[in-house]
């Protein structure tokens, strides 16, 4: 046991947000009570099944691939659900072949903030399951056991090319629950939806919403958010002793916590003031885990050479502002100073954390590209789409499966109208490991149970 | 010839106060019915004063070579813009009241100092129609403000008056129905404005709204058709009831959001309402939204319908500004460019009858946004912006905060001068 915990802990320190899902993951792991390997690959695991991919090679487009790179007149081709080939006339036998000319390819956007599914539409009482607002520590709970797979909101992110979402638990909490990578298809069921091998998350915030929610019992104060982490996470590090002795215990809540201490859940945490961001970072050196990526962070401009430094990607906002005192430092040119912090080595995400901005990330990313450039910074639009694509999947462990147009990758791509930084651009079609999930022309995609004999109007 | 021309038309033209005269040269002018079109604009004491192919660049002293720029009107926005400063703060919002509903106009609390303002008027944004939010039965009355540095602000209003219909935990849409025809039945018919100051109205078993006589004056104007009623509301069947309503007591309205809008276009149409809304609210976000659609804006416009835009999807005041982003998206959706375009500058002025301002044209307001390239799109930025013909200082703290933390220095922020 002891032994098997030093190498968790080895694998902890080489992961972190710049790397790829981790591979221990995939290792066999003899079961005790609280196996993660369980949570990934046991009982709730992703049973996701790819729709049947397509063969296909789209010719004459303007690529962005995600890496940073672009391409003029480049074709693509994709079959049994992956990225075959990038280049200029490739020949391929026995596959569709789609013109597009003028048009933009670029991988599926993940969004690594979304409520879809935990606060669906619409959004009435019954069905607004984000956030268990009765603790500041509830680590135990899953945001995937409260997600509605008939939530009718997946099918606009996916027309606005989305085609990998995380739905992270609400912020009043200090430990909010863990979060979850879903693949945007419709499905029946959530384990349907989740994808595969990705790893779990956890939510944390700072700041704010807690102390204001929890007023009345504690926390009320940012210094009592602090001490009621470092409270948590020492009662994680007691619950590893306790294992040492007895294995079989369980404790619900100290299992993503401990999951945490040993570097296999990813810490999403919602921090707006950098003051606060740097204190979580002390916080996470204290008790050995990594913070993958700080959400929100209205301030992360201001320490942006920290954030490169550790290692931590920053989920932000193009230009939300203002609705509370924590989010009134806000500039424009955020998402371009993070990126560009220590010569480019900064991993800046355009998140939404709104049903709504996830229909137009790309629009999102383009504001804060011209703020950016505004600010100085010399910034491609090839680079500008890494912050739709493989930022977020690298900060949500699933790099090495999507993100961008590498070869073997799932085929997760769009073909937009136009360049995606214009807002005049729309997607076309959008594919999902291969398979087509929305088509504009023909107005195919998805319709999840809700939508059935709700529409009172006929579609033009 | 032209500027012999104007010249004889406007004789103090021969003695311009030079800080106040300005030519805008070889722009491409957004003008009413036609377009962008390339022309040069005289302004002068607050007012435009000359639209022609070619103005002689001697008239005046400050020209603003604007080669390959697009001018517009200023954005006129709706929000609560310098009303309020940091949404979860509410000793930093004006726009509420408890004491007044019909009656409560916000403009009189304007800051125009916000940081809100400072960043909405360097996105070309010269004026705001104020949103009042008060917790009775109406939420107040609708002005307009410029957004002009300095103290003082030019108001118009007020233009209208507030309430919204539809789904609500207590009474039925129905009783709201009766509610609004009793009120405006009492009102017709002559309340004693001298004999009480303040009146309650009853309805229902325990709903109690309170009316001051402020409130019931608010209401009478709306009776009197001096100012429209508008009615924030989604379903389409209550849309029919409202459209229904304002017949039946002979009033004008307006439209506010309007999510299912669509299915009833022909209906708004015919009866000459015009819609505030924001074409990117497609989310079924309400069971009176359920048929919300991005295919909304683009049915109302091919039906005809006079058209406001709004943004509706962030942080609320403080990014009004991004009505340019709704409008864009609109001309991807299938409205006319030209037509999105008004949708943030002259509808929001014809609909509400806002005087002087909304369209460049000659004798009015001279209220300019100058873009570096098309304004509807997400990556031009604006350059110069006049609020009655004086040149805006366009500085504000997020620039400042920017530049703060991009320069390369060797002490800390706080112990360098900006």
């Amino acid at each position: 046991m002891i032994k098997k915990l030093i190498v968790l802990l080895t694998l902890a320190v080489l992961y972190g947000c710049g790397s790829d899902a981790p591979s221990i993951f995939k290792s066999e792991i003899e079961g005790s009570a609280k196996n993660f390997e369980d949570d990934i690959h046991g009982t709730y695991a992703s049973t996701y099944t790819p729709l049947k991919s397509e063969n296909v090679v789209i010719r004459n487009a303007t690529i962005f691939d995600g890496n940073g790179n672009k391409f003029l007149d480049f074709d693509v081709h994709f079959s049994d659900g992956k990225i075959k080939n990038l280049g200029v006339d490739l020949e391929v036998e026995g596959a569709r072949e789609i013109d597009a000319t003028g048009k933009y390819v670029t991988p599926g956007i993940v969004d690594n903030h979304s409520h879809m599914g935990v606060y669906p539409a619409p959004g009435v009482r019954t069905s607004s399951d984000g956030n268990e607002a009765t603790n500041p520590v509830t680590a135990e709970v899953w945001a995937e056991h409260s997600v509605w797979s008939q939530d009718p909101q997946y099918k606009l992110a996916l027309a606005g090319g989305v085609t990998t979402f995380h739905v992270l638990p609400g912020s009043a909490n200090l430990f909010g629950g863990r979060g979850v990578t879903l693949k945007n298809v419709s499905a029946n069921t959530v384990p349907d939806m989740k994808f595969p091998d990705a790893p779990h998350s956890l939510k944390m915030a700072c700041g704010e919403n807690p102390k204001r929610v929890y007023r009345s019992r504690g926390p009320s104060t940012r210094m009592g958010n602090v001490a009621g982490y470092r409270k948590a996470w020492i009662g994680a590090e007691n619950h590893k002793k306790r294992l040492e002795r007895d294995p079989e215990y369980r404790d619900i809540k100290n299992e993503t916590l401990v999951g945490v201490l040993d570097g296999k859940i990813l810490v999403h945490n919602h921090c707006y003031r950098a003051d606060e961001m740097a204190t979580m970072i002390n916080i996470s050196q204290e008790f050995g885990y990594k913070v993958s990526t700080f959400h929100h962070g209205v301030e992360a401009y201001k320490i942006a050479d920290l954030l490169a430094d550790e290692g931590i990607c920053a989920a932000l906002w193009a230009d939300w502002w203002g609705f509370k005192h924590e989010a009134y430092d806000m500039t424009i040119a955020n998402i371009a100073i993070v990126d560009q912090a220590r010569g480019g080595a900064g991993c800046a995400i355009v998140h939404s954390d709104s049903a709504s901005g996830i229909q137009r990330l790309n629009q999102e990313a383009a504001k804060a590209l011209a703020a950016g450039r505004r600010a100085g910074f010399e910034i491609s639009e090839a680079r500008a789409m890494t912050w739709l694509t493989k930022n977020p999947a690298k900060s949500l462990g699933i790099l090495d499966k999507t993100g961008t147009l590498d070869l073997g990758k799932d085929a997760d791509l769009v073909i937009w109208s136009g360049n995606p930084f214009s807002v005049y651009t729309k997607a076309e079609q959008v594919y999902i490991d291969g398979a087509l999930t929305f088509d504009k022309a023909s107005n195919f995609m998805p319709h999840t149970d809700f939508d059935i004999g709700i529409k009172e109007w006929e579609e033009k | 010839m032209r500027l012999i021309r104007f010249l004889i038309l406007f004789p103090f033209f021969l003695f311009p106060h030079a800080d106040d005269m300005y030519l805008l040269k070889g722009g491409n002018v957004f003008l009413p019915n036609v377009g962008f079109v390339k022309k040069d604009i005289l302004v002068d004491e607050g007012l435009i004063i000359s639209i022609e192919d070619e103005i002689d660049s001697s008239v005046s002293e400050n020209v603003i070579n604007s080669d390959g720029k697009y001018i517009t009107p200023g954005l006129i926005v709706f929000s609560a813009l310098g009303l309020i400063e940091i949404g979860a703060l509410p000793e930093t919002i004006d726009i509420r009241s408890e004491t007044y509903n019909a009656g409560f106009d916000p403009s009189d609390a304007f800051n125009p100092f916000s940081q809100a303002i400072r960043l909405n008027r360097s996105k070309g944004v010269t004026s705001t129609v104020n949103i009042p939010s008060a917790s009775g039965y109406f939420a107040g009355l609708l002005s307009y403000t410029k957004i002009n540095n300095g103290l003082k602000q030019k108001k118009q209003g007020p233009l209208g008056l507030l309430t919204s219909y539809g789904q609500s935990y207590d009474d039925s849409r129905a009783a709201n129905l009766m509610f609004i025809e009793d009120l405006f039945s009492y009102v017709r018919n002559g309340y004693d404005s001298t004999k009480a100051d303040q009146i309650q109205f009853f309805y229902g078993t325990d709903n109690e709204y309170r009316f001051t006589k402020r409130d019931l004056e608010a209401i009478q104007k709306v009776i009197n058709k001096e100012m429209p009623l508008v009615v924030r509301v989604n379903k389409a069947t209550d849309i029919l009831k409202v459209l229904e309503m304002a017949k039946s007591e002979n009033i004008n309205l307006v439209l506010w959001e309007a999510n299912e809008g669509h299915m009833v276009a022909e209906e708004i149409s015919k009866a000459e309402v015009p819609v505030i809304m924001d074409p990117l609210n497609n989310i079924p976000g309400s069971f009176d939204s359920l048929n919300a659609t991005y295919e909304n804006v683009s049915r109302l416009h091919s039906a005809g319908v006079k058209l406001a835009f709004y943004y509706d999807q962030s942080s609320g005041a403080h990014n009004a500004y991004l009505a340019t982003q709704s409008a864009g998206n609109a001309v991807a959706l299938g409205v006319s460019y030209n037509e999105a375009l008004a949708s943030v500058t002259s509808n929001p002025a014809e609909i509400f009858d806002i005087k002087n301002v909304g369209v460049i044209a000659i004798g009015y307001d001279a209220d300019l946004a100058i873009w570096d390239n098309d304004p509807l799109e997400l990556m031009t930025q604006v350059e110069t912006v006049f609020i009655d013909g004086s040149k805006q200082d366009l500085s504000n703290r997020y620039d400042e905060l920017t530049e703060r933390y991009t320069k390369e220095e060797e002490l800390p922020n706080s112990y360098r001068s900006r």
